[in-house]
């Protein structure tokens, strides 16, 4: 993909696509390890009672906390035994979620489009997604 | 006053490019909330009752997330808890609602 107002910091050097696109699954599904299902308030969520009209910046927030994350202070390097997922959020609402993989680089689902591998956190944000707004971890064996 | 009815040749035509504009439009988010609030799909829902059999058969033809508009021109809801998130699986509840609602065929 090429720079675009949608994602200004994508550039044919850091990042590849990883996978065709589907809209079986979005980005929160894919951050979190779910490729089965497409993470919204009001459908499947965690917690499950999640209010179904709430697609804030605390709806993800909450979510990953659920899955045993919190917050890492900003922090996007890699550490070994920890596993950790960038927020992104555009006024009030979340926008995307983007997981660290083992070599450093992170992974993203672009909505129903493609999976990506990019350098940082930052490269797909800066137009559609907003901003980073948290980096959260959690320990993995 | 004069009213404007469509025919439904008209209204065919109008879905499917609202169909294709927010297809364009929602390729990349992730949050259902903004798909929705995208004009093309608001215009959708604002097409009302007479989208339903249009957005049924545009599921049967690729799966998408249209159970925004479907539950709110049908103030209904068929999709088992089990099967919330799963795509084909909703999209299999709404075309079956539309066979017993005989809104399709």
């Amino acid at each position: 993909m090429a720079p675009s107002p949608r994602f200004p910091n994508l550039s044919p050097t850091n990042h590849s696509e990883t996978s065709p696109a589907t809209p079986q699954y979005n980005c929160v599904a894919w951050a979190a390890e779910d490729t089965a299902r497409w993470w919204q308030p009001g459908s499947y969520w965690l917690p499950a009672d999640w209010p179904g009209n709430d697609f804030g910046l605390a709806a993800l927030e909450r979510a990953f906390r659920e899955l045993g994350y919190e917050d890492a202070g900003g922090d996007d390097s890699l550490q070994p035994g920890i596993q950790k997922v960038a927020l992104y959020g555009s006024g009030f609402v979340y926008t995307h979620a983007a997981r660290q993989l083992p070599t450093g680089k992170w992974t993203s689902k672009l909505g129903k489009s493609v999976d990506i591998e990019h350098d940082y956190p930052s490269v797909v944000a800066g137009g559609l997604y907003g901003d980073v707004v948290q980096i959260m971890r959690r320990h993995v064996a | 006053m004069t009213t404007f009815t469509p025919s439904p040749t008209q209204t065919l035509a109008r879905f499917r490019q609202l169909v294709q504009q927010w297809k364009d439009e929602s390729r990349y988010l992730s949050n259902t909330a903004q798909m929705a609030m995208l004009r093309s799909y608001q215009s959708i829902i604002g097409m009302g009752p007479q989208a339903v059999p249009l957005i049924l058969d545009e599921l049967r033809r690729e799966p998408d997330h249209w159970f925004w508009a479907l539950e709110a021109i049908t103030l209904e809801n068929p999709v088992p808890p089990q099967d919330a998130g799963q795509l084909d699986k909703m999209a299999q509840a709404w075309i079956d609602w539309g066979f017993n609602a005989r809104v399709i065929s």
